[in-house]
């Protein structure tokens, strides 16, 4: 009975597409509260004075907070993020104040009311305005901010929130080794998550005590702990609760909402308050996607091979560092892409500006610096004279080459990213020419890109699993997974039945998560579900078996190893005609007479994250996480020569998966990141005003790739196993995004025959890289 | 969500409307008249609208029809614009209303509402500037009807309490060989770089365009310069695009050179089509 490998509908599809499946704001509840937020209109300014009295008057309204009433610090990091803001406003769109009322047209009245005075100050608007020494400083207080870890490294009185450097072999070496050598420069603007669902968060505090929580979050466990610490809170009494999340893409990690709704349940004596975010406020006043800033140089021999690499990568963190400085040493860690550099020196800088702060986004800082390195490699190819996939080729990591952090790399951590682009070049028919011209100004073109991707896990995450089963011999699944999409507890549910030998129908997963009754999973995130969440179910699995075999050994009066269990049921192994069905053991054996031994049979599996590090400060040296995911991908388009319009024809992905373990999920799942991989690539950014605003804070301005716009989609995978993984499967949940924009910049590139070292890329930026303007 | 409260009117005929709107009016509530109401809402949930009262008119009868009538085309001024494209009476209106928007709000927007409301685009106007039309408005102890080209010129010439009730186009309009051209940023659903409408008649063509300027217009400057035969296209198109009647637009969606830049392409594919 084979359960991996095969198509296996989520458990939640006939929920969702009924339409019946529900998320944290969809049950009004009789009596909750509502709260809203009143956001700051600067990018920086002062806060010279709140005035609440007029707002007060709303009738309806129960509450009004501001930054004064709750003066502690938030961050993962770095605690430097208030609540609400106080003192001054760093970004626009940031909360400044807090309104509760009895309906959400009243508190959204209330909170139109307040009147807040600003004197604006100079904006900090970009990353690489933000290092010069006579910048504003977007925190004047830096050095005095608590670090909520040990491995960051502030530079007091300026903007810069960490560094992490990267020192690797000798770069003069790599120099004098390298007959070409080639240097580019790279911007890519912040953007937003696009969640469907927007974030949202109920608090309620009982009189005894016990907060509860209902969240939109990728990471319960961490609502219940940080609201633990910032309000002094026994961990015991905060319980949270998460529905179905409707889309995460790492916008859903960071704690802002949880703490606004108990902040607001607080005010009105542990009432239930439901707060839930605008698209405009989704966009804007939550954290989006990091920018960045990139310089690149690479040396290469004339024959093609890649001996130096020196990079600098300016992280635009925003207002506030939430997990900024971990996307920059996610950069730093996989710097170089997935290529052989033996020398290699980078520095990623987290840096503060006045733009809406970042927080994990899809792919985790690898599509941008990937964008960097893909572009510089093809600008490569080209004063080498090669071609561009053979190039990366040449230099594809293999068993035996170290990475940017010097760990060695074998075939189980990496897998074959060589055979990738050997099938890629195939799919998509790289033979026949990067540039076709078809006539009439249109010209049809493709470009490449590499990819690979490791996690940055603290280096204790743990993972767990319960197990109990029904009488029927059924078993029922308890993880703390959120499920936001990918179908995760459908993957534990399937490895769970692989090893049980059960059909996975009669698996049956809690998709809630509740804090309470759930083992803690560290958060959703980082591609690291299977890897982490899949191994607990292995071992509880065994747990399970144990106790079964060991009833059925007292029932069947036989040694426990001469038992073998499958299809719910427990037999023996020289004779499977005699045997034990889970239904009759698993709540306790009856004999005939009556008598009864055993009890309820429960699993339990957990696993932690083994042998990670942290990095030498000095050089970076360390292991970030347990393996890597490696692939290649292509995008082709249809480019009008004369107006520089384009149209997206193909985007193929081949990626090592290690295993594949439910083919259709993991072709939608990559998909879905190709397809968000070609909106960055070609529309999605924030545009400011002069004084740091957005301007393009809703839908109608801010574009995603639309049905009718998308490719043609071209998805295959490689199997070679990451052995320490379940089924030999790493995560791919991320990646289909991450070569995405750089094969689409790459394509454009050959279209347009200009460098294109911007996104998005758009008709009028090809227009201004090839003409420089003109009319 | 709307934030503030407001009274919602919905009149049967023509004269109720206007005799509410002058009560509202007196009483300080600041009525507004409107036809699908996507945009109060969008507006008003941002705080970018203040309004005490609304007057729905998608109750009077004029309003809604849409129908031949003689020689004339009749479309009221509530008509949804996949009504318009629907019953495609006017094939140039149909492919100007079947580019607003994306068709959720197609089934909501009026034409009406597309015309009078804050979006400075009103692509549903250019086929009506190219067609001459006549434009029935009714106000206080009034009925009256004007010229598109009175209604609009670089802005909307509509009196406070006045609204429209019908667009009234001669069929001869309608029937004229037609090109609509819509080039955004880089998505299909978006706001133009460029919007344009043009029609030949007897041998000459006229233009209407939106996008390029804080209001939609038709210049007979621009017309005259592109029908010109003495001098090359391209020198016809490089005039016609020195007679803007505005400053460019430079915003999110394009700077104003880009969108020169767009003119200028299409309109010299234009040429070629008309050409060949």
């Amino acid at each position: 009975m084979n359960s991996v490998g095969t198509n296996i509908q989520r458990q939640e599809a006939w929920d969702k597409v009924t339409g019946r499946a529900k998320y944290t704001d969809d049950d009004q509840i009789t009596g909750t509260l509502h709260a809203k937020i009143l956001t700051s209109p600067h990018a920086h300014a002062e806060i010279r004075s709140v005035d609440i009295r007029a707002a007060s008057k709303v009738p309806g309204v129960k509450a009004i907070l501001t930054g004064k009433d709750c003066a502690i610090l938030c961050g993962d990091v770095i605690e430097d993020r208030p609540p609400l803001a106080a003192g001054k406003v760093r970004y626009f769109g940031e909360p400044v104040a807090l309104v509760v009322a009895v309906s959400e047209r009243e508190a959204m009245e209330a909170a139109n009311r307040i009147a807040v005075k600003y004197k604006p100050l100079p904006v900090v608007a970009s990353p690489s305005e933000a290092i010069l020494g006579d910048a504003p400083l977007v925190h004047e207080n830096l050095k005095k901010y608590k670090k909520a870890v040990q491995d960051v490294y502030p530079e007091p009185d300026t903007n810069i929130a960490d560094r992490i450097k990267i020192r690797k072999g000798d770069m003069a070496k790599g120099w004098q080794e390298s007959d070409v050598t080639v240097e580019a420069s790279f911007q890519l603007p912040k953007s937003d998550h696009i969640a469907m669902e927007t974030r949202a968060a109920r608090a309620e505090i009982h009189p005894d005590g016990q907060v509860i929580i209902t969240a939109s979050s990728q990471a319960p466990f961490s609502v219940k702990k940080l609201l633990s610490k910032s309000f002094q809170l026994e961990e015991g009494k905060v319980t949270v609760k998460t529905p179905l999340v409707g889309g995460g893409f790492g916008g859903k990690v960071p704690v802002i909402l949880e703490a606004l709704a108990y902040l607001a349940s607080k005010a009105v004596d542990g009432q239930a308050v439901r707060i839930a975010n605008t698209r405009e406020e989704d966009m804007v006043s939550a954290p989006g996607r990091l920018g960045l800033e990139a310089k690149i140089k690479l040396g290469a021999t004339k024959d093609g091979y890649l001996k130096a690499a020196e990079m600098t990568y300016l992280v635009d963190t925003g207002a506030y560092t939430d997990i900024g400085p971990r996307l920059a040493k996610a950069i730093a860690v996989d710097c170089t892409g997935p290529y052989r550099i033996e020398n290699v020196w980078c520095d990623a800088v987290c840096v503060y500006t006045n733009h809406p702060y970042a927080t994990s986004f899809r792919g985790f800082g690898h599509t941008s610096y990937t964008f960097c390195v893909e572009r510089a490699l093809d600008q490569l190819a080209a004063a080498l004279g090669t071609d561009p996939l053979e190039l990366r080729m040449k230099n594809a990591i293999i068993p035996g080459d170290t990475t940017p952090t010097q760990v060695k790399v074998t075939s189980s951590s990496t897998g074959n990213l060589t055979a990738c682009f050997e099938r890629l070049g195939a799919l998509i028919g790289w033979k026949e020419g990067a540039r076709i011209d078809l006539g009439n100004g249109i010209v049809r073109a493709k470009g490449v890109s590499g990819f690979w991707k490791t996690s940055n896990s603290p280096t204790d995450a743990i993972s767990g699993v319960l197990l109990t089963f029904n009488s029927d011999g059924s078993i029922n699944l308890n993880s703390g997974v959120v499920e936001c999409g990918p179908g995760m507890k459908t993957t534990l549910a399937q490895i769970l039945a692989e090893k049980m030998k059960m059909d996975v129908s009669r698996i049956h997963v809690k998709l809630e998560v509740d804090t309470q009754v759930c083992p803690e999973h560290w958060k959703t995130v980082a591609s690291l579900t299977t890897f982490m969440a899949g191994r607990a179910p292995l071992k509880a699995a065994e747990d399970l078996i144990e106790q079964v075999k060991s009833i059925a050994a007292v029932a069947l009066k036989c040694p426990t190893e001469d038992l073998e269990v499958a299809e719910e049921k427990v037999f023996l192994k020289q004779d499977p005609t005699t045997y034990l069905e889970f239904k009759d053991l698993v709540h306790g054996y009856q004999y005939p007479g009556g008598e009864s031994v055993g009890g309820q049979i429960m699993g339990r599996g957990s696993h932690i994250m083994s042998q990670l590090t942290t990095l030498d400060h000095e050089t970076g040296r360390g292991k970030s996480g347990p393996a890597w995911a490696v692939g290649a991908q292509a995008v082709e388009v249809e480019f009008d020569t004369k107006d520089f319009s384009y149209r997206l024809v193909r985007a193929a992905t081949v990626m090592d998966a290690g295993k594949v373990l439910n083919p259709k999920t993991s072709r939608g799942l990559i998909t879905g990141g190709m397809s968000m991989g070609l909106g960055l690539g070609s529309r999605e950014a924030f545009v400011y005003d002069g004084s740091g605003r957005v301007e393009n804070t809703s839908l109608r301005t801010y574009k995603v790739l639309h049905i009718g716009e998308e490719p043609q989609y071209l998805v295959d995978f490689m199997e070679t196993p990451q052995v320490d993984a379940p089924y030999g499967a790493r995560g791919i949940a991320e990646d289909g995004i991450i070569g995405i924009p750089a094969a689409l910049a790459n394509a454009l590139s050959t279209a347009a025959r200009t460098e294109l070292n911007q996104l998005p890329v758009t008709p009028e930026s090809i227009w201004n890289a090839k003409t420089g303007g003109k009319l | 969500m709307i934030p503030m409260k407001f009274d919602y009117y919905r009149p049967d005929t023509v004269s109720e409307a206007v005799k509410i709107y002058g009560q509202l009016d007196s009483e300080g509530k600041r009525p507004l008249y409107y036809g699908g109401g996507s945009e109060i809402i969008s507006m008003a949930r941002m705080n970018n609208l203040d309004m005490g009262a609304v007057i729905d008119l998608k109750g009077i009868p004029e309003c809604r029809e849409l129908k031949t009538d003689g020689d004339h085309l009749v479309i009221g001024s509530s008509v949804t614009l996949s009504d318009i494209t629907e019953a495609d009476l006017f094939p140039l209106l149909s492919k100007a209303c079947g580019r607003i928007a994306d068709h959720t709000m197609q089934c909501k927007i009026t034409v009406g509402g597309n015309i009078c409301g804050t979006i400075i685009y009103k692509e549903a106007l250019l086929p009506l500037l190219l067609s001459d039309c006549t434009v029935l408005i009714a106000g206080a102890g009034h009925l009256k009807k004007v010229s598109v080209h009175r209604l609009f010129h670089q802005g909307l010439n509509l009196s406070p309490g006045e609204f429209i009730v019908q667009f009234l186009v001669e069929k001869k309009y309608a029937a004229l060989p037609y090109f609509h051209i819509k080039k955004t940023k880089n998505e299909k659903i978006d706001y133009p770089l460029i919007s344009l409408c043009a029609v030949l008649e007897e041998g000459s063509f006229k233009l209407a365009l939106s996008g390029l300027c804080g209001f939609p217009f038709r210049s007979v400057r621009m017309e005259t310069e592109l029908n010109r035969r003495d001098v090359s296209p391209e020198e016809r198109v490089r005039n016609a695009v020195n007679l803007m009647p505005g400053p460019v637009l430079n915003d999110v969606s394009g700077s104003d050179r880009y969108r020169l830049f767009v003119l200028k392409n299409t309109l010299m594919n234009l040429g070629k089509e008309l050409e060949g």
